[in-house]
């Protein structure tokens, strides 16, 4: 199945693209599409702690299950801020 | 009124959304660009669907939190230069101290949770995160 992998700000510049599409085999869950992001870019390693893991613009655990045609996005902690 | 917009905010507008004859206050906040050493502008990268979606809950949240009448954010995406308005909050109830308090709540909640990351820019400090 296919599926579309968005990263944001670090992690964008981090892979070189904002965008990528991914072929994953049925059943496949969203921490082990990260095990093979993190493969193929180490240098996301480093960040692996405070990333998180949206599905469909919803957080989710690494445990859920990936469909055709999701969106997964990979983010960065947010700008959060001195109040 | 929930918006991401790349062009300049119109804050009376924002402030027009909110009115209604029985709100007794409207409590504007803007969060605008601060000079720094080096820093001409910040840039704003926006998740924009799942940040539109946060936004519309995050409005849902101070309704039965804090009982307010009507709220909006609209917040830029992209370059904002040092001065310029990154969000606009504005917020009526019937009083003074509901929407006080919603205002302050939405806006760490914005910080807190709504993906959008900022990045210095200028001509020495080219891509420097800011916190």
């Amino acid at each position: 199945m296919q599926i579309e992998v968005r990263l944001f700000a670090t992690y964008r510049e981090i892979v070189g693209e904002g965008q990528l599409a991914w072929t994953l085999r049925d059943g496949t869950t969203v921490g082990q599409l990260l095990e093979a992001v993190l493969t193929k870019y180490p240098r996301l390693l480093g960040h692996r702690s405070s990333m998180l893991l949206v599905v469909n613009h919803e957080v989710v655990r690494s445990d859920a299950v990936l469909r055709e045609g999701d969106e997964v996005a990979l983010l960065p902690p947010v700008s959060g801020g001195d109040r | 009124m929930i918006e991401i917009q790349r062009n300049r905010i119109d804050v009376g507008s924002v402030v027009d959304s909110v009115r209604r004859d029985d709100a007794g206050a409207i409590v504007v906040f803007l969060g605008t660009v601060r000079s720094d050493p080096d820093v001409r502008a910040l840039d704003y990268e926006v998740y924009k669907p799942m940040a539109l979606r946060m936004l519309t809950e995050l409005v849902e949240r101070a309704r039965e939190k804090f009982g307010v009448l009507e709220l909006s954010i609209v917040h830029r995406a992209g370059r904002v230069p040092v001065g310029g308005d990154s969000v606009v909050i504005a917020c009526a109830a019937a009083h003074r101290s509901e929407a006080f308090a919603a205002c302050a709540w939405v806006m760490d909640e914005v910080k807190r949770i709504v993906p959008i990351w900022k990045t210095e820019s200028g001509p020495a400090k080219r891509r420097a995160r800011r916190p």
